[in-house]
């Protein structure tokens, strides 16, 4: 799984050379940023429940069928049950994403390949990706995390809504 | 190639669950400490010619017989093979450390080294009296304990005063922790 440091320390094996003084410097500055990532990692997960509840909810409010797709889901436990699951999965990946620093476990564990297992299942990926919006509105700094963890929190929702839409 | 915060990622996508509680309070540790992380793989990287050369020059000097005819380090060729493998080995310690995870060290360097040695018939005894003399200089390397020359993670030769000098011997057994996979893996 790719993060910043895994990255030069690749780049530093394939020259065969020792870290050098900017290789140290590239994992330093990411390591100022990480604690911000750290905060928002940990508030998400203690909320996840709530936040992926509200994006279920706000999904259902527009539209009481839940997904489109060939046979509409009806608006019943079992559909909210599956829609809530898939949010909790993407704010799973999401922790992830805040801890490594990085997109890889979103782009390996969700990303790659969505597109065409929505399609199969004809699951409409715009669902999720109003949902995440709503998601990546309602954050509020310091009521939520600090705003710099807010900023790291929304640029991972942004990166997933850009990547299904 | 893992490091602390995707070995995290890893462990929690086995089970499922979010990262959270205490493995985030571990990796914010891991971040407080960072910049004596990075103090302590520059001691080492820096260094790391004298480093292995000592360490190579000692375990010969302990076993003189390497270096006559029939030795494992006879002729000028296998002696350069030899310091070529020492730097090699610190240099994936290094990695290790830097990334706060073996698992560059393990998949990258050991992997197959054992066998490697049994059949080129590296003596795998002498090899881990050397990656045991490179600990212990890593080591007072990393704690500042190497005497006045050389640049250190905690210099201890400037006077500070006693709160100044910082502690670095969580890295320091980190690190030697690294030299004892090396060792394990190759006896």
């Amino acid at each position: 799984m790719k993060s910043t440091i895994t990255t030069v320390i690749a780049a530093a094996d394939n020259a065969a050379r020792f870290p050098s003084a900017s290789d140290l410097e590239s994992v330093r500055g990411s390591l100022e940023r990480a604690a911000a990532r750290m905060e928002a990692a940990e508030k998400l997960a203690a909320n996840y429940d709530a936040v992926a509840q509200e994006a279920v909810d706000a999904v259902y409010k527009v539209n009481p069928q839940g997904n489109l797709g060939r046979q509409p889901r009806v608006c019943d436990t079992e559909g909210k049950d599956k829609c809530k699951r898939d949010f909790v999965h993407y704010l799973r990946l999401i922790n992830y994403a805040l801890v490594t620093g990085g997109t890889g476990p979103l782009d390996e564990l969700a990303i790659n390949g969505a597109k065409e297992v929505y399609a199969a299942l004809s699951i409409d990926a715009a669902t999720y990706v109003y949902g995440l919006n709503t998601l990546r509105n309602r954050g509020c700094a310091p009521r939520d995390m600090s705003a710099q963890a807010l900023a790291e929190y929304n640029a991972a929702l942004d990166y997933v809504a850009n990547s299904l839409g | 190639m893992l490091d602390a915060f995707s070995r995290a990622a890893t462990a929690a996508d086995a089970s499922g669950s979010f990262i959270g509680g205490t493995q985030i309070a571990t990796l914010k540790t891991f971040v407080a400490e960072g910049n004596k992380r990075l103090d302590a793989v520059k001691a080492i990287s820096t260094s790391a010619s004298c480093i292995v050369t000592d360490s190579v020059a000692g375990m010969i000097c302990e076993n003189p017989g390497l270096t006559s005819p029939g030795g494992n380090c006879y002729s000028n060729r296998r002696m350069a093979a030899c310091l070529r493998d020492g730097e090699i080995v610190l240099r994936y310690v290094a990695y290790a450390l830097l990334a706060g995870d073996s698992s560059v060290l393990q998949d990258r360097c050991l992997n197959g080294l054992k066998e490697t040695y049994a059949a080129l018939g590296v003596p795998t005894g002498s090899m881990a009296r050397a990656v045991a003399i490179m600990k212990a200089c890593a080591v007072a390397h990393i704690n500042g304990t190497n005497g006045d020359r050389g640049p250190q993670a905690t210099n201890n030769t400037i006077n500070l005063g006693t709160t100044a000098k910082g502690d670095c011997s969580a890295l320091a057994s980190e690190a030697a922790s690294y030299f004892d996979v090396v060792s394990t893996s190759i006896s």
